[in-house]
């Protein structure tokens, strides 16, 4: 089962210090080579809007929502079930601190 | 289940193998590390609905396990100061080490078990999957897989040698689960998804504790490269759609790129291709067409032709003609194929008449393709492979006249004029000439060579009175069917004496300690103790027994027995004065009344037969032995008697 897990941008949260970016690298390791960890990223808070209208594309920049709308970062992860999602998430969280994560399945 | 013994459950499957792996270091003893871990993650129970789950819940299961772990060795008290000293040693080093997980492998992977419980063994101490899953995975019953598991630790626990495994043997064992995941060998679906995965998981887990070995990297890729076919392996009603008519749309990219990844670290390791590897060169061919018709058959071919130096086994060999027959015509697949029909190894495997029927289509000869076709269906067990098989044979018309082996084969054994026995004899063997042929083929057109290559095929190593039985099944069924001289290819055979292998003490240690019904101990006991024939024990009546000299009368000779079967027999004819010792489960019904010496006054059963007790005994000994056949109750009275 994989799931898409998009943790929404939160700055009240402690700039990441060295500690944690080990931490955090050791996690990605080891969920990457265990095959849970599909993909991952940062998303940068600029970003555009595309709307389609009959046949016609429009770009404008934006959305400019509050900040803790916005999706910071994303990772694509392939469990057993939900359960073991729970458990991926709990250890995310118990490195980065507190937080909010968007959580959907993914088909197909 | 509640949320916390959810919560914990997924920390256990991530965390098992490590936790086992080093509580398997500390005691030597796998089925002591997983009790040992069960406490923990009982403690974890108590704990952690209230305390909430710690931040690092491996350590904490493994520090309440290994403090378990040094109770018990000081408990044990192993006045042995060496093992005291051992147990300090533990207190400090809490660090779990990187070889503990390959050793644990090493372990539940040791060929001196069946293949099926080095399976489950894995399943569940490197998977972390309960029995119940076990079961479902497995296809079994959880009270089954309980007992296999516990047979194996003991089993492994008695052994005196250290695991004699390696990293082939770890491999077989992964790529045996995920098969069955994959291919699922009976059931109704044809992919059981989940133990694809763990399969998978196991794999992985392996390249990262041993990253030099080129073919655990290049089964890795094999597996990640199946498995991205997963989706579109399946039509909408369960159906299997063959490689060259999937939707490469719905092959998962994700795992294709692993695939290709693993693929790259194996070359990067360089060395002779293993078969593993040769095997996923073949899946990424196939991966990289972007339709079916890109597909680089040639190279393909060339690398079953390796592959078949490696591992010349039937199945290589078919897919090697399933190659060729693409890259230079059917007619050059055909050939391949033609050469493997009468391999015994293969005489039951569906995929053999079913490529065949698929080249045969291909060159025209639509009769014998729509009967391959049909021959598939039958040996296949799995429902929506079967439904597809016999959909391509519908598709081809089919012209005959006469009765077909299947007609002729069905009104043969339904004749009234032979006893049951016989009866069920000759059906074993009509009927495996009617799967092997197939129903379909025309009466009169059946011949003493395809009689001939069916017994080649089927029997080759049979003993000669099991042989003969099978030849005169055929002449009987040639006589009545009027078709002369269909067992002029087959020689009578001279029946030498009958000879089994006796069971070792280790082994009878195990039979003893199966769970069993009371007559079942008492008949086995009593076969073990006395050495007398099967048929001599079952004969025996409770009148005949003399408690006091622990001896029978039976015909003209004496049964005696010792102290377990003294025991047990006094349980079993406990309140009964006369009538057989051993008694069917069920009453007779009319139609077959035995004897009035083999009923029991008292309770209406008949006696036991030796085909049931037989058949009992195998059932009950097949977790125990590694051919996974199961034991006979003559190797059981010829074994040195205690």
């Amino acid at each position: 089962m994989r799931y898409l897990m998009m943790t929404m941008r939160d700055d009240s949260q402690a700039t990441p210090d060295e500690k944690m970016f080990a931490e955090m690298g050791k996690f990605v390791a080891e969920l990457s080579a265990a095959g849970i960890l599909v993909a991952s990223g940062g998303l940068d808070p600029a970003g555009v809007e595309m709307t389609y209208t009959d046949g016609e594309i429009t770009v404008t920049d934006g959305p400019y929502a509050e900040a803790k709308e916005t999706v910071g970062g994303f990772a694509l992860v392939d469990v057993r079930d939900q359960d073991e999602l729970n458990e991926v998430a709990r250890r995310f969280f118990a490195i980065t601190g507190n937080g909010v994560s968007r959580v959907h399945q993914v088909f197909g | 289940m509640t949320d916390a013994h959810r919560a914990i459950d997924a920390v256990w499957k991530l965390e098992a193998a490590k936790i086992i792996g080093g509580l398997t270091r500390m005691v030597h003893d796998v089925g002591l590390a997983e009790e040992l871990a069960q406490d923990a993650l009982v403690a974890a129970l108590e704990q952690w609905p209230r305390s909430g789950v710690p931040d690092n819940p491996g350590a904490w299961l493994m520090a309440i396990a290994k403090r378990r772990a040094v109770d018990h060795i000081r408990r044990e008290k192993l006045a042995d100061s060496k093992q005291a000293e051992l147990a300090r040693d533990y207190d400090e080093k809490e660090q779990p080490q990187d070889d503990d997980v390959l050793r644990l492998m090493f372990i539940t992977c040791d060929p001196v078990l069946p293949a099926r419980d080095r399976a489950a063994l894995t399943l569940r101490l490197l998977g972390g999957l309960s029995a119940a899953e076990i079961a479902r995975a497995l296809l079994t019953t959880e009270l089954n897989v309980t007992q296999r598991i516990a047979v194996a630790k003991r089993t492994l626990a008695a052994r005196e040698r250290s695991p004699s495994a390696d990293i082939p043997a770890v491999l077989e064992v992964i790529y045996l689960i995920f098969n069955e995941g994959y291919s699922a060998t009976s059931g109704d679906d044809l992919m059981r998804p989940g133990l694809c995965l763990e399969a998978l998981r196991l794999g992985r887990m392996l390249a990262t504790l041993a990253p030099t070995e080129a073919e655990v990297h290049g089964l890795v890729a094999l597996m990640e490269i199946q498995a991205s076919r997963q989706a579109a392996r399946t039509g909408p009603n369960g159906e299997p759609i063959q490689l060259h008519e999937q939707d490469r749309g719905r092959w998962d990219p994700v795992l294709i790129r692993r695939g290709f990844t693993a693929m790259l670290r194996a070359r990067d390791i360089g060395g002779t291709p293993g078969p593993y590897v040769l095997q996923a060169a073949i899946a990424i061919c196939h991966a990289q067409a972007r339709t079916s018709d890109d597909t680089d058959w040639a190279r393909i071919a060339n690398l079953y032709t390796a592959l078949d130096r490696l591992l010349p086994t039937p199945v290589v060999r078919l897919n090697r003609a399933v190659a060729v027959g693409k890259a230079q015509g059917p007619q050059a697949g055909l050939a391949l194929v033609d050469s493997l029909v009468g391999n015994s190894a293969l005489r039951d495997y569906h995929l053999l008449p079913s490529v065949r029927g698929d080249l045969l289509e291909q060159v025209g000869r639509h009769d014998e393709a729509r009967l391959e076709y049909e021959r598939a269906a039958s040996l296949t067990r799995n429902a929506a492979e079967r439904a597809f098989l016999l959909r391509r044979a519908s598709s081809i018309v089919l012209v005959t006249s006469g009765p077909t082996l299947g007609e002729a084969a069905r009104e043969f054994l339904e004749r009234s004029d032979l006893d049951t026995a016989t009866l069920r004899s000759y059906g074993q063997t009509v009927r495996r000439l009617c799967r092997a042929l197939g129903e379909q083929l025309p009466l009169a057109s059946l011949t003493a060579d395809q009689v001939a290559r069916v017994f080649a095929a089927a029997w080759p190593g049979a003993a000669a009175r099991t042989w003969n039985r099978h030849r005169s099944a055929i002449r009987s069924f040639a006589a009545w069917a009027s078709v002369p001289d269909l067992d002029s290819g087959l020689d009578r055979r001279a029946e030498p004496p009958a000879r089994q292998d006796a069971l070792d003490p280790l082994r009878l240690d195990l039979v003893w300690s199966l769970d069993a019904a009371l007559r079942e101990r008492t008949l086995w006991r009593l076969l073990h103790e006395s050495g007398a024939a099967v048929t001599t024990v079952l004969s025996l009546n409770v009148e005949d027994i003399d408690v006091e000299d622990r001896r029978a009368r039976a015909g003209d000779t004496w049964v005696t027995w010792r102290s377990e079967t003294a025991k047990l027999l006094v349980r079993l004819t406990d309140g009964r004065a006369r009538g057989p010792v051993f008694l069917a489960d069920r009453r007779p019904v009319p139609a077959r009344m035995p004897a009035p010496q083999d009923i029991c006054p008292e309770t209406g059963r008949g006696r036991l037969s030796y085909p049931r007790a037989e058949y009992l005994f195998k059932q009950a000994t097949r977790a125990l032995d590694p051919a996974g056949n199961g034991y006979t109750l003559t190797q059981l009275r010829s074994s040195e008697r205690p």
